[in-house]
Order: structure tokens, then C-alpha cells, then sequence
């Protein structure tokens, strides 16, 4: 499930570069899932999923000089790419997907204060690694990674203050990397 | 800026989220050229996303990879292919158009050749009939202007009043025929006048004799060139008449009597 780099980000920018199909495997290993878990957490089936997922990596391969290393890292940009294709492929079905998430969302966020609801983390397609990760930062987390939402329109969202959503998203992202840290342990 | 309050500002989550402006990544680029730790930390903060995001509940195709690899390294695929196809269509019709069109231009290129070809063999030929017809011209033209001449001095010697003009009788085989003689009473030059004589038998030729005191006198052979024969004889004195008879070819010495054809007196 983990997968190491063994590429430095640059030598991975530069084997892209050339079109080095080791450059694609490399970036299919290690970066498939965690693309797939965002477009599946915003379309609607498994094999609308597939199919951004297949688009997604074509454009990042056909449209890779728009990318540049200056604005941001490899994995943002590619994540970009995921959501924006996943969202433009809702859109073009003519599923408000979006809004469908956002109630869900707030759904089980109103309910976060109640009990937690393990069928609404299923439908928004994420194996609950919860127990250690708490409801109220996983909405923030899903909200941010995988919709895209600055922490600004998460606080207006959620009305908390804009502090409250910074520090909860760096305490969800830290919860996160000692879980990965753990997983290299085992 | 210090490092920690970087770390703790939650501006390198938003980094790797992607929620950052552009103002906010140039920040973080010059941040992590200060303080390249901020590196390790961008890259743990990346990791840990992408672990979470990675723990999806729907297991990925295991055949997705391949089909996505086709289609990024070869162009066999078929589906979303359809694009290029439409344009490699669009190219090999338009090269069957070229080569169409080269076609049509190569059979038009050897049709015009054949043409040119045709077109230089008849000028080539009109070029000789251009030729001949100047060659002709031209000698016609000499031909005028020689019979100009001639007539010319014909003109200016008959019309001197001192010719005399002496007709010439046919007789046996010319009986049909006459001539004439010019004779200069002066200078005594003495001249053949006469048209469409028949031409003599091969080795033979009309020979003139002028009778002074009753004997012949050889005043030359005349030379049938056109149809009006003008010739200038061999000057002679005190003739009473002239005479042709046919002679071998260069005359003889003394006319052969049986043969004399024309004949006039003075």
C-alpha cells in the first residue's frame, strides 16, 4: 500500500519530460490509488471513476508542459488535474454530484456531534482508518483534499473561525502522517 | 519568517492540498530555498495525503494500467483513438489527393511533352518549308531582277536608233517559230531574239549565221535557257541575212544547209 519514492521529484519531473514509459509505471504505482480515491470520492461509479482516472493520466502525460515546478509540487498539480476532470465529468452527466457530497457532508457533520457515521465515510468512497482519525478533521480533510476548498470557504462552510480550520487541518494531516508512519513500522 | 512558524501555519498543507494562491506558492518556493527542511516537511505532509486518499474502499482495475499504457505508447487502441484516426484519415486523404493530383499532372506534363514534340516536329518542318519558301523567294526575287536586267538592256538596246531589227522566218522543223535579230548598224553587236524555241535533241544546238557577200558566218550557238532566249552574238559587218541551222552541241565550222530552220534578210 505504501509506496517509497525512489525518484526524487526532479528526476521524476525529467523522466516525464522524455516520455519514459518507466516514468509512467513509476507514476501509476505510486500515485493511482490516492488520484482514484479523490475522483471516486466525487463521481458516482466505479467505472466513471476509471474512466477519469484513465483522462487524468493522459492529460498529465499529453499536457505536461503546463506544468511547472515553481507553483507548486508534482503531486498538487496532478491532484488538480483529478479533481478538475472529475468535477468537469459530473458536470457533463448532468449530476450535481457536488452539492450531492456537500449535503452529505454536512450531513454527517451535523451527526459528527451525535455519533459517527461509518456508511457516509463508505459513500464518499474512503476505508475508515477512523478511530484514530476524528470525524470533525476528516470532513475538513475531505472537504480540502478532495473538493478543493481553500481553508477560507471551509470556514465559512462550517462556521468555525478561519484559526479553528487551519489547525484542524494541520491536526488531521499530522493524525495522518503518524498513521503512515505506523504503516511503515508494520 | 521562522521555520517553526512556518510548519505550524498550516500554509504547507495548503501548499500540497493545492488551495494555496499564487502569491502564497512563490512564499513557499523562496521558504524552502531559506530553509530546505521545509522540503522534508512538504514531502511528509504529501505522503501522508497521499496514503489516505490511496485507502479507497473500491479496489482499482488491475487492467486500467495496461489500457492506459496503451494508449500513452501505442497507437493501436481503439475507443478515444478515434481522433487521431479521423486525422490520420484526414492525412491519407489529402495525401490520395496529392498523389491524385501528382498524377493527373504527371499524365498532363507527358500529354503537353508529346505535344511540344509534335509542335517542334511541324515547326521543324515549317521551319524548312519557312526556309525553302525564303530560298525561293529570294531566287524568284534574283530571278525578277535578273530578267529586269535583262529587260532592261533589252529596253535600252532596242531602243537605241541605230538597231536594226531583222525577222526570222520558221521553216522545216521550226516552222511554226520566228525571231528576231537586233542588229547595231555601229557597233555592228548583233542580237538573238526569240521565244519557245523547242529544245534541241541531247548533243545538238542551234547555231546563228550571218550570210555577208553569200558565204556563212559563225556568230555564235545560242543557249536555250529560258523560254525568251536575248542573247548577244559575236559582232558581225555587212550582213545581208541571218540564219540557224542545228549544229552539234558548240557549233560546227560550216552550216549543215538541210537543217537551217529560221532565216530572215535584212
Amino acid at each position: 500500500m505504501t509506496k517509497k519514492i525512489t525518484y526524487n521529484q526532479d528526476e521524476l519531473i525529467n523522466l516525464i519530460r522524455q516520455r519514459n514509459q518507466k516514468a509512467f509505471t513509476f507514476l501509476y504505482d505510486n500515485y493511482s490509488k490516492a488520484l482514484f480515491g479523490v475522483i471516486n470520492s466525487i463521481v458516482s461509479s466505479q467505472e466513471e471513476a476509471e474512466d477519469v482516472l484513465q483522462n487524468t493520466f493522459v492529460k498529465i502525460w499529453n499536457n505536461f508542459e503546463s506544468y511547472e515546478e515553481s507553483k507548486g509540487r508534482l503531486y498538487t498539480w496532478m491532484l488538480n488535474i483529478a479533481r478538475n476532470l472529475a468535477i468537469d465529468s459530473t458536470r457533463s452527466k448532468h449530476e450535481k454530484i457536488k452539492s450531492k457530497i456537500q449535503s452529505t457532508t454536512d450531513t454527517v457533520y451535523q451527526k459528527n456531534n451525535l455519533y459517527v457515521d461509518d456508511t457516509a465515510h463508505e459513500s464518499i468512497g474512503i476505508r475508515a482508518i477512523l478511530g484514530t482519525l476524528k470525524e470533525e478533521h476528516k470532513i475538513i480533510i475531505d472537504l480540502a483534499y478532495f473538493e478543493g476548498y481553500t481553508q477560507e470557504e471551509i470556514s465559512k462552510k462550517l462556521n468555525l473561525p478561519l484559526g479553528t480550520v487551519k489547525t484542524k487541518v494541520r491536526q488531521a494531516i499530522l493524525t495522518l502522517r503518524d498513521l503512515t508512519k505506523k504503516e511503515f513500522l508494520q | 519568517m521562522k521555520e517553526h512558524e512556518v510548519i505550524s501555519s498550516g500554509l504547507l498543507e495548503s501548499y500540497v492540498l493545492g488551495t494555496t494562491t499564487v502569491e502564497e506558492n512563490e512564499l513557499v518556493r523562496d521558504l524552502c530555498i531559506k530553509h530546505p527542511s521545509l522540503t522534508d516537511e512538504i514531502e511528509l505532509i504529501e505522503e501522508a495525503l497521499i496514503n489516505y486518499s490511496a485507502q479507497t474502499i473500491t479496489p482499482l482495475n488491475k487492467e486500467l494500467k495496461n489500457k492506459i499504457s496503451d494508449k500513452l505508447f501505442s497507437n493501436t487502441n481503439t475507443e478515444t483513438e478515434i481522433i487521431p484516426i479521423t486525422k490520420t484519415d484526414k492525412t491519407i486523404r489529402l495525401y490520395k489527393l496529392g498523389i491524385a493530383a501528382s498524377i493527373v499532372f504527371f499524365i498532363t506534363s507527358i500529354a503537353y511533352i508529346f505535344y511540344l514534340q509534335d509542335n517542334l516536329h511541324i515547326s521543324e518542318v515549317n521551319s524548312i518549308e519557312i526556309i525553302n519558301a525564303k530560298i525561293s523567294a529570294e531566287e524568284k526575287v534574283y530571278e525578277q531582277q535578273q530578267s529586269l536586267n535583262a529587260l532592261e538592256s533589252k529596253l535600252q538596246i532596242l531602243s537605241d536608233p541605230k538597231i536594226k531589227t531583222v525577222g526570222l522566218k520558221g521553216m522545216n522543223s521550226l516552222a511554226s517559230n520566228s525571231a528576231l535579230i537586233h542588229w547595231n548598224t555601229e557597233s555592228d553587236a548583233v542580237y538573238f531574239n526569240a521565244s519557245k524555241l523547242p529544245a534541241t535533241a541531247a548533243g545538238k544546238q542551234y547555231q546563228l549565221w550571218a550570210i555577208v557577200d553569200g558565204k556563212p558566218i559563225d556568230i555564235g550557238v545560242i543557249d536555250l535557257v529560258n523560254d525568251t532566249t536575248f542573247q548577244k552574238m559575236k559582232s558581225v559587218k555587212g550582213a545581208q541575212s541571218f540564219a540557224v541551222t542545228i549544229e552539234k552541241a558548240g557549233g560546227a565550222i560550216a552550216p549543215t544547209m538541210d537543217t537551217m530552220c529560221l532565216l530572215g534578210n535584212v
